[in-house]
């Protein structure tokens, strides 16, 4: 299945001063497997030793569970992460049933039921890498892809989808978002989708996560974050969609990094960790993050938890005028945390000139955030955001700024219930990672860093994940989130995804103990 | 407490009666905002707190401003200065004008005589004055004494009848405005009105604007005080319909304004409800007030006691306080803790004591000084001392009074910061006017030292009587014929002692009447810089002044560059506010772009560092940018490789000066303010004064050489390899997070000279080279090269760092810095290396701080870190 969507060109291109030419990067959809043999599946096949390599169930199968290539004489391991599980007794084709040896069984796989937690499910997981396998929804079966099962957040919220038919054909409707909503005289950016990339430092994730991940930005005209660690030369090519990010320990911040870009964000704080800046153990400080950082390698490496310039709002406002000083043409986006007073936090970015309010919640953070830290400070997100939503309203600038959510944003269910809480978009972070082949294991911070190749700089670690395969990835599960989002803002009867925003009648919530039934 | 405190705070409980005794929220978020005050030994006019004011817009939105005098001048008020000593001049703000027959039925007329009841006079229609928005509240003036039967009752009430009756009266002053206004305002669903200030000859104006817009609506231009403050507010909270949560708020005899944000106002309200104060308008600057009257007025603390319990004195600071006062400050801290605000704060308090005689102006700062603040002295005829958050605007409130009188010179004779919670001047200054008819203004710091502006009484700043002698005229041209800037700065420097007061004039004036002759502007323009920015001795000369005449000199020798369209002979070209869309590249000849900013917005697309960028763009490499009034980001912008461009800056320069260059050099002819030289990481930064707070935050790399001293938390989490030279010191968290690799291999360092020049321009230690703690706190890399021929810098200012001798490699590497710091402020290694008189090696005077591998920062396997950022 391929796709082929028209990217608009970016301006800038033109008026580019230094650095290599920008890149282009189509937005096809590609099949693109797991990069594991055995990829993790909900079920296993197992084959005993009765089996007689007839090839029934090679020929049974629609699936592609069972591969006997031409010339071997038994058939493959059995590739069960394709398996549609015990409910294909119901069908012709059940392998276990015509198998004339009784040498297959299919259950549940117990790896899988391991993986995972309650609020990124087992499903979330499986059902996130077959997007980015496909591009498409229907690939993810019966896994249930639209929550997670913590019983709260977005967990709890449901769409409420009119009586009605709706009448909205599924092309007609609009995903793009403006991201600058202030009538200054700077540029109008667009993104073809309410979602950007969040923030990953060069040192937190490898820098071939880096640049698939700004490919991908390109692939869908959106933007990804440098994260605070530098803004690495290899993306330079992908400036028109790179965000600089401005943290606290301002590493790697330089004004060539600033005036390159569209957006500058100030990260003043994050959801996951608020109030505890940040902090890069030593292990992880490799001599190539050192380099970028020019910080002493093998140090843990601090970010303030305030930025020491802005300890108030008329700081914090001489601090964007600072960047937009350096820089002209560029927006100005604010993240923080979500404290109880988000909502003045909010206001007062708009009024020091913010162009994006960017409100992280407590959900979000990989295995490095602190556990005593995550979901335990600040506000949930699904209060943040109409909390601020309502207030900008009330103070009549909420159409002259957008509102961003994130902070354990997983599906692109949860895009949309932010937007129907009030927020214009969301940034995404670990579903990114996910899509990449994380599997949650939580130790992104041990030793050499990740496992699997993402959160590391580890040279030989990263060579794991190369760029095209986690490009395809990527672009593949935006495809899907996209297919999802116009399937539901169709079924609301909705033509942009400007409508949803605010629109608290669009959810209800699913109370505690309340039998959960789907629209 | 006092047996007579107890019982006003235990009598107090009538106020609550009928109320939950709980802590009501805080009504809205603040953070920062712009504070400014003055105290002359003169009375003043209010439209001198108009220009501070309107410099510093860009620390207020427009939502709140407020104003306060102190020692007002009878004939003004049209009473005698016996009723307005006596009298207390209450003011009540009328949201509601019609609530005024209420207020006064229940709260005046019962209650007090009257000399005088009077509505403000005010413009005639708030929309011409231009920006406002909201009308502000009618203001009625009363001049009251309690009547003696109603007093007497409420003495006997409260069991305070043996107190002396201006204390009874006092309280009952206090008590009544608290019941006034929780009737008009704190309790009710809709505000009518409440009290902006109830002290003696003190007066409190609020307005939903910006402050100076009270001068202008309330028609105070001519009114005049020897204690002014004024506030510019930033509630993030949109629509703002009255004033009421304006600074300054007011105790009884003082006026408090705030810059700043409490992390403890839950708490600081629990502690004053524990007391029976209930506050009413529900803000950090509100609780502030209430705390400062009540341990003043009611405890009857000194004011040391009273900054003590505001801002604790802690860690190694404490440690050096002599034992007595370790005593009693330890009590003082463990009664008071929980009323002390936490959190970054900056107050500045005007107070009147008119049975004293006596109006202060008072400034604390929190003790991590967490706010900008810039103290200031100037001495002579007339006396002045000034507070501020940023020096810009005390600039501007000197200039505005020069303007209108000349005993007042634009230049302060001193500037400085306060250290805050410290054990060396307490965080905290009080100028205090005082005297029977002549007053007069001295200044003190918390501990009662007295700060002085030396002790040169001559100003020079007066017209020239006649030209300048032939000997003179023929020295100045002989230089510039030479093109020898250094001979006609040493020539100056050598004579100036002996010069008539006027001499300095005639000096610069033939200077300047001869460089236009002779075309040789550089020459001239290198002399007056070099007597601007080295100390030499002036004799008995103001230095103020010298640098008055100096200043005026050198833009009069800018503003004979002509401007874009005029044919031009010389290196220069001129460009000002109004003639900048002629901006074009440089013609054959021209070198230098004369830019004067002074009409220039501080920020934004139009402001005059995007127009230096645009210059740059066409061509120009040389810059002269003057006539600074805190216009910020000078210099930022430029992009890397800016190498070979050179900003030279003359003023009241701004905030982030330097921050981001990347190759090109950038020379302050002045004292810099906050957040100087922010991620540089190539060029030159040098400044030919002191520099403000967060100084170099996260720097990458360059050379900063300062003459001065830098404020808190200079070079925190700077990497790479910056290099950089302070020959004064530091306040405190110098280099915190510093991971600027290994010096001796290419890594940054910072040299702390810890000198300072004396009254006759001569260098001189500071009593301690770095007087702070937390030195180096958490640093990985990079170095500390520390001037303390002493040892007086010890383990317990370090947290992580080690204190080392210099070795014959660090010499080597910090000594063409020294070299550099000698070519450009005069500061000799010779004399660096000259103690108690006698010439000492290197080690015997530098040491180093370096980084220690702490297991704090290298631990494996802690879970925590920064994925997701």
């Amino acid at each position: 299945m391929t796709s082929v969507i028209e990217r608009p060109v970016t301006e800038a291109q033109a008026e580019r001063r230094n650095g290599p030419p920008l890149e282009t990067v189509e937005r096809v959809v590609r099949p693109m497997p797991d990069r594991y043999r055995n990829p993790i599946g909900p079920y296993k096949v197992r084959r005993s030793a009765d089996c007689r390599s007839c090839a029934v169930c090679v020929d049974i199968c629609p699936y592609g569970v069972h591969v006997k290539p031409a010339g071997y004489n038994l058939p493959l391991r059995p590739r069960d992460y394709l398996c549609i599980g015990p409910k294909c007794a119901e069908t012709d084709h059940y392998c276990v049933e015509h198998c004339p040896n009784r040498a297959l069984s299919v259950g549940h796989n117990p790896t899988a039921d391991a993986i995972g937690d309650p609020r990124w499910t087992s499903d979330l997981l499986l059902a996130t890498w077959r997007q980015a396998e496909t591009g498409s929804m229907t690939s993810v079966g019966d896994l249930e892809y639209r929550h997670g099962a913590s019983g709260g957040g977005f967990d709890a919220l449901r769409f409420r989808f009119p009586q009605t038919p709706a009448t909205v054909a599924p092309e007609d409707v609009d995903t793009r978002l403006e991201l600058n909503h202030r009538d200054d005289g700077r540029p109008r950016v667009t993104i073809d989708l309410p979602i950007y990339g969040g923030g990953m430092s060069f040192g937190s994730v490898s820098i071939h996560v880096m640049i698939a991940r700004a490919r991908a930005a390109i692939a869908w005209n959106t933007f990804t974050c440098t994260g605070e660690g530098g803004y690495p030369e290899r993306l330079q090519p992908y400036d028109d969609h790179v965000i600089t990010q401005v943290a606290t320990g301002l590493f790697g911040v330089r004004e060539e990094t600033i005036q390159r870009v569209r957006i500058v964000e100030f990260k003043y704080a994050q959801g996951a960790k608020p109030g505890l800046g940040g902090h890069l153990l030593g292990d992880k400080n490799t001599p190539d993050v050192a380099r970028m950082r020019q910080a002493v390698a093998g140090n843990a490496l601090f970010s303030p938890f305030p930025f020491h310039s802005v300890y108030s709002v008329e700081d914090h406002k001489k601090h964007i005028d600072w960047i937009k000083a350096i820089n002209a043409r560029a927006l100005t986006s604010v993240k923080v945390s979500t404290p109880t007073d988000v909502d003045m936090v909010a206001v007062g970015s708009y009024h020091a000139g913010a162009h994006i309010i960017h409100i992280d919640g407590s959900y979000g953070g990989t295995g490095a955030a602190p556990d005593i830290a995550k979901k335990n400070i600040a506000m949930p997100i699904e209060y943040a955001i109409p909390r601020v939503h309502r207030f900008l309203v009330e103070e009549g600038v909420r159409d002259e700024v957008v509102l961003i959510a994130s902070g354990g944003l997983r599906t692109a269910d949860d895009v949309l219930k932010a937007i129907a809480l009030g927020a214009d978009g969301a940034v995404v972070g670990t579903a990114e990672i996910v899509a990449l082949g994380c599997i949650r294991c939580g130790n992104c911070e041990s030793g050499r860093g990740c496992a699997r190749g993402i959160a590391t700089t580890d040279r030989k670690l990263i060579e794991q994940v190369q760029v095209d395969w986690a490009t395809q990835r990527l672009i593949n599960m935006y495809a899907a989130w996209r297919e999802r989002m116009v399937d539901v803002l169709a079924r609301m009867g909705m033509s942009s995804v400007s409508e949803l925003r605010g629109r608290h009648d669009c959810l209800r919530r699913v109370r505690w103990g309340e039998e959960d039934v789907d629209d | 407490m006092t047996d007579a405190a107890d019982r006003i705070v235990r009598s107090r409980a009538e106020l609550l009666e009928g109320r939950p005794r709980v802590v009501e929220p805080r009504a809205s978020d603040e953070g920062g905002c712009g504070v400014t005050g003055f105290a002359c030994s003169i009375p003043v006019r209010g439209r001198h707190i108009y220009e501070p004011s309107v410099q510093m817009h860009n620390r207020g939105n427009g939502k709140g401003g407020g104003i306060a005098a102190a020692g007002l001048v009878a004939d003004d008020v049209g009473v005698s200065q016996e009723v307005l000593d006596s009298h207390y001049l209450l003011q009540i703000a009328l949201l509601d004008p019609k609530a005024r027959g209420e207020v006064e039925e229940a709260y005046i007329t019962p209650n007090f005589d009257a000399a005088l009841s009077m509505r403000m006079a005010t413009i005639d229609d708030f929309r011409d004055v231009p920006g406002l928005e909201v009308k502000p509240p009618d203001v009625q003036r009363y001049l009251l004494r309690v009547k003696p039967s109603v007093l007497s009752e409420f003495a006997e009430r409260n069991g305070l009848a043996d107190l002396p009756s201006r204390e009874v009266e006092d309280e009952f002053v206090y008590r009544n405005s608290v019941r006034l206004n929780d009737s008009f305002y704190a309790s009710l669903g809709e505000q009518r009105a409440f009290v902006l200030s109830h002290g003696r000859n003190l007066v409190v104006f609020k307005i939903v604007g910006y402050a100076e817009q009270i001068v202008q609506y309330y028609r105070l231009e001519d009114l005049r005080a020897h204690v002014w403050i004024a506030h510019q507010r930033y509630p993030t909270k949109g629509r703002v319909w009255h004033p009421g949560g304006a600074h300054p708020f007011v105790g009884l005899n003082e006026a408090l304004v705030h810059n700043g944000d409490f992390a403890n106002y839950h708490s600081v309200a629990e502690y004053l409800l524990q007391r029976n104060i209930r506050p009413q308008f529900l803000t950090d600057t509100e609780v502030s007030a209430l705390l400062f009257d009540l341990w003043s007025r009611v405890y009857k603390y000194p004011l040391e006691h009273v900054i003590e319990a505001l801002a604790p004195t802690t860690e190694r600071d404490f440690d050096q306080l002599p034992e007595e006062k370790q005593r009693l400050y330890r009590r003082l801290q463990a009664a008071h803790i929980h009323g002390s605000p936490d959190g970054p704060w900056f107050f500045i308090i005007a107070r009147s004591l008119p049975d004293e005689g006596r109006y202060q102006l008072l400034g604390i700062t929190d003790t991590a000084m967490l706010r900008p603040q810039v103290f200031a002295l100037s001495d002579g005829d007339v006396q002045i001392g000034l507070i501020c958050s940023e020096k810009q605007a005390i600039d501007a409130t000197l200039h505005s009074l020069a303007a209108e009188d000349p005993r007042f010179c634009p230049i302060a004779d001193r500037y400085w910061n306060a250290r805050g919670g410290s054990h060396t001047d307490g965080g905290a200054f009080l100028f205090n006017v005082e005297g029977n008819g002549h007053k007069t203004l001295t200044c003190t710091d918390k501990f009662g030292r007295p700060v002085t502006a030396g002790s040169a009484s001559v100003r020079c700043d007066v017209p020239a009587s006649h030209d300048a002698a032939a000997s003179m005229r023929e020295a100045v041209r002989d230089c510039l014929g030479r093109q020898d800037a250094q001979g006609l700065f040493r020539y100056a420097v050598d004579n100036l002692p002996a010069w008539e007061p006027d001499g300095l004039r005639s000096f610069c004036n033939a200077l300047a009447d001869e460089a236009r002759e002779g075309q040789s502007m550089t020459p001239a323009i290198e002399a007056l810089t070099l007597l601007r920015d080295r100390r030499y001795e002036t004799g008995d000369k103001r230095r103020s002044s010298v640098l008055r005449v100096v200043d005026e000199s050198l833009t009069a020798l800018f503003e004979t560059a002509v401007p874009f369209g005029t044919p031009n002979g010389i290196r220069y070209r001129r460009i000002d506010w109004d003639t900048r869309h002629q901006l074009a590249p440089p013609e054959p000849g021209e070198e230098t772009l004369v830019v004067n900013v002074e009409r220039f917005p501080p920020e934004g697309d139009e402001c005059d560092s995007l127009l230096v960028r645009r210059a740059y763009e066409m061509g120009w490499r040389r810059f002269i940018c003057y006539g600074y009034r805190g216009q910020r980001f000078a210099g930022c912008g430029l992009g890397p490789d800016s190498d070979g461009l050179r900003i030279d800056v003359y003023g009241s320069s701004g905030d982030y000066l330097a921050s981001g260059i990347d190759g090109l050099s950038i020379y302050v002819h002045g004292s810099g303010q906050d957040q100087l030289g922010q991620i540089m990481n190539r060029g030159r930064l040098v400044v030919y004064g002191d520099v403000g707070q967060t100084f170099l935050y996260g720097a990458k790399g360059g050379e900063t050489y300062v003459l001065g001293n830098a404020a808190g938390r200079p070079l925190i989490n700077a990497v790479g390899r910056p290099r950089v030279v302070i020959n004064g010191t530091c306040l405190d968290f110098l280099a915190e997070s510093f991971m600027a690799g290994d010096p001796l291999d290419g890594g940054g360092f910072a040299i702390v000279n810890g000198m300072e020049f004396d009254d006759r321009g001569r260098l001189v230690s500071q009593p301690a080279p770095y007087p702070g703690s937390n030195l180096f706190s958490l640093a990985s890399g990079g170095a500390i090269y520390i001037r303390d021929p002493h040892g007086l810098v010890d383990e317990a200012q370090l947290n992580g760092g080690e204190l080392g001798p210099l070795a014959e490699e660090d010499w080597l590497l910090i000594r063409p810095y020294l070299e550099e710091n000698e070519r450009l402020f005069g500061i000799s290694i010779d004399e660096l290396l000259t103690v108690d008189g006698g010439a000492r090696e290197p080690e015997e005077v530098y040491r180093k701080v370096s980084a220690v591998k702490l297991r704090v920062l290298a631990a494996k396997g802690e879970d925590s870190d920064d994925v997701g950022d």
